[in-house]
């Protein structure tokens, strides 16, 4: 049903606006992206003056803020997309999205579907983009300057002991980092072990008694847009070392959860809360 | 037909069973303050300096409270759902129905929107203001010339409870990420607490409103003759009916606005115990207060280990387990009861 209806509002759209074929040589000119992350990535390889389109959560760079939105990164509109009269689509692969996708990619609009959710993915995704966008060479440039970033964030902390870490992104209810996600990868970067690397999922749910018998010397305390208060939650567990010798550090901004060019950004944020006697 | 059900309930038989069930809740309280994902030897947190071992810390500050915290919402959800039961004469009635729980979700979540932290006592008292703005508001649109019925509380209270549903999925829609993770706490439900202060604030309201029920537990019974029958055997129908509702909406609010949106117990507990106590509110209102904490405070320890370091959701172990047990029962009594 709602895939008909789909139909229907594109076919109403195409017929009073034809869509530009990607095909017809040259690299696309008119770029939707349809996450944060891509649209990061979209910005650094150069081509940001092709962005005609992005995603209610794309904020960053600053100057997205003036381009049109097209809906949000989980549920993006066929019709805001098919208006601004794309030849690219950029989106990461989602169930709320996927008959977004099928409906664009029916009316002939080229879909590129990258994932955003480890390094590796990253680079992939900044290969793929570039390749389709037209700048292979800008591509290996940004994937070389990414892994240089992290390598030197990373010889920084090369010589100190890795410290037991915590990364909290939901407090209620208690939500970590696990394993296999971005930010596991960051954290290991940046001279930390995750504690809550065997909990057999990429976000679990936790309970507070697990902090205490994980005893992690550093809590990094990323859940977004909530202010210091949520100390509160670790000051009665007075045996975690964090909590003893006071390294809960809050960790605002969003470059921790965008596998974007920020990567270097967030995981040079990272050594700061976890190893603050590496300077910088 | 209910006098008569009702005689059989002797004091004696009343204490037995309330002695029995609360045994049962200690019992239960201790046992799961000593489970969890990760062991924590009571010895050695009761030991010389013990409150400097994770052991105390594991479960003094935080198993204990969360275990007190869900003894008090599960009682507290089962006692409403089985005073709405007999108020509406709906046997489909439970705590979130009436709108009071998603009035609570609502609130809670604007207030998580305009800045408070998750874990500040502000998103609670937010969300207990906002049930209880909602059950005025249910009671007051269900009344016409000063009276209320049965049906006009519950049409009003299921269409309140859609536009709250509505309200939470549009702020869903609209918030960032991170607001709307706030979300996952009203709908699924969490217990998580470290403050013995919130658990006795809680269990004030729960208790207040427990006594208040019970109260009026006569009434609930002569309920079942419907108005005109209650009101010939001398209930101020209308009296009763709002004390109920509003007591039963108290211990609705104090619940949900610490634990969100927890399902089953108010349904399957109160249920439970009328098939095997039989129907006096008398006896079914302090039962089902304490066989929902002893439920809930099972359930809870399940989800803490289930999937062990990760937590369940506790409203998934609820309906999980809680709904084919349910279902079991309520089975061998009807091929016991039908020919």
């Amino acid at each position: 049903m709602r895939a008909a209806c789909a139909t229907l509002l594109v076919l109403a759209t195409v017929g009073c606006a034809p869509v530009p074929s990607g095909a017809g040589g040259g690299p696309p000119a008119r770029v939707v992206s349809l996450a944060p992350s891509l649209t990061e990535i979209v910005w650094a390889l150069g081509a940001g003056e092709r962005l005609v389109g992005v995603c209610a959560q794309c904020d960053y760079p600053p100057a997205v803020a003036a381009l049109p939105r097209v809906g949000g990164y989980l549920a993006p509109s066929v019709e805001a997309v098919i208006g601004v009269r794309p030849d690219l689509v950029v989106v990461v692969p989602s169930p709320g999205n996927r008959e977004a996708v099928r409906a664009l990619e029916r009316v002939g609009v080229r879909v590129l579907v990258v994932h955003d959710r480890t390094l590796d993915d990253l680079r992939a995704s900044v290969r793929a983009l570039a390749g389709a966008l037209g700048l292979t060479a800008a591509g290996e440039r940004l994937v070389a300057d990414v892994d240089h970033g992290l390598a030197a964030v990373h010889a920084r902390v090369a010589g100190l002991p890795a410290r037991r870490v915590l990364l909290v992104v939901g407090h209620s209810p208690l939500v970590v980092a696990g394993a296999g996600t971005l930010q596991d990868e960051l954290l290991t970067i940046a001279g930390g072990t995750n504690v809550a690397a065997d909990a057999g999922q990429a976000w679990p749910q936790v309970a507070p008694e697990l902090v205490v018998a994980r005893a992690p010397e550093v809590i990094v305390d990323a859940a977004m847009g909530t202010e210091a208060g949520g100390h509160d939650l670790f000051a009665g567990l007075t045996t975690v070392p964090a909590v003893r010798d006071g390294r809960v550090v809050a960790l605002r901004g969003d470059a921790l959860f965008r596998a974007g060019p920020r990567v270097v950004e967030a995981a040079e944020a990272l050594v700061r809360a976890i190893h603050p006697e590496a300077g910088g | 037909m209910t006098r008569m059900r009702a005689s059989y309930l002797t004091r004696r038989r009343l204490l037995a069973t309330v002695v029995a069930l609360l045994a049962a809740l200690l019992v239960s309280i201790a046992a799961t303050s000593l489970v969890g994902p990760v062991h924590a030897s009571l010895r050695r947190a009761l030991g010389p300096g013990g409150p400097s071992t994770p052991d105390y810390v594991i479960i003094v500050r935080t198993r204990l409270p969360r275990v007190l915290l869900g003894a008090v919402v599960g009682g507290s959800l089962s006692a409403a759902g089985a005073a709405l039961q007999a108020l509406l004469q709906n046997p489909l009635a439970e705590p979130h129905l009436l709108g009071v729980s998603s009035g609570a979700a609502v609130a809670g979540m604007v207030a998580l929107i305009a800045g408070a932290d998750p874990v500040s006592p502000l998103v609670p008292a937010a969300a207990f203001a906002g049930a209880l703005g909602t059950m005025a508001l249910v009671y007051l649109a269900a009344r016409a010339h000063g009276r209320t019925t049965p049906h006009a509380i519950l049409l009003v209270g299921v269409v309140c409870n859609a536009i709250a549903a509505a309200a939470i999925m549009l702020v869903n829609a609209i918030a960032s990420y991170a607001q709307a993770r706030g979300v996952l706490f009203w709908i699924m439900g969490a217990l998580s607490t470290q403050s013995y202060a919130l658990v006795a604030l809680v269990a004030v309201y729960a208790l207040a409103g427990l006594g208040w029920l019970v109260a009026h537990a006569q009434s609930l019974n002569l309920f079942a003759a419907g108005d005109e029958g209650a009101q010939q055997l001398g209930v101020d129908v209308e009296g009763a009916r709002r004390s109920v509702f509003v007591a039963a909406s108290l211990l609705v609010a104090a619940a949900v606005s610490v634990s969100g949106m927890i399902g089953f117990v108010g349904l399957i507990v109160p249920h439970l115990l009328r098939l095997v106590l039989g129907p006096d509110q008398r006896l079914l209102l302090p039962a089902s207060f304490l066989g929902g904490a002893v439920f809930l405070v099972w359930a809870d320890a399940a989800a803490r280990t289930a999937l062990g370091p990760a937590e369940l959701p506790v409203g998934v172990v609820t309906a999980l387990v809680g709904g084919p047990f349910f279902v079991f029962l309520l089975r061998r009594r009807l091929a016991r009861t039908l020919p």
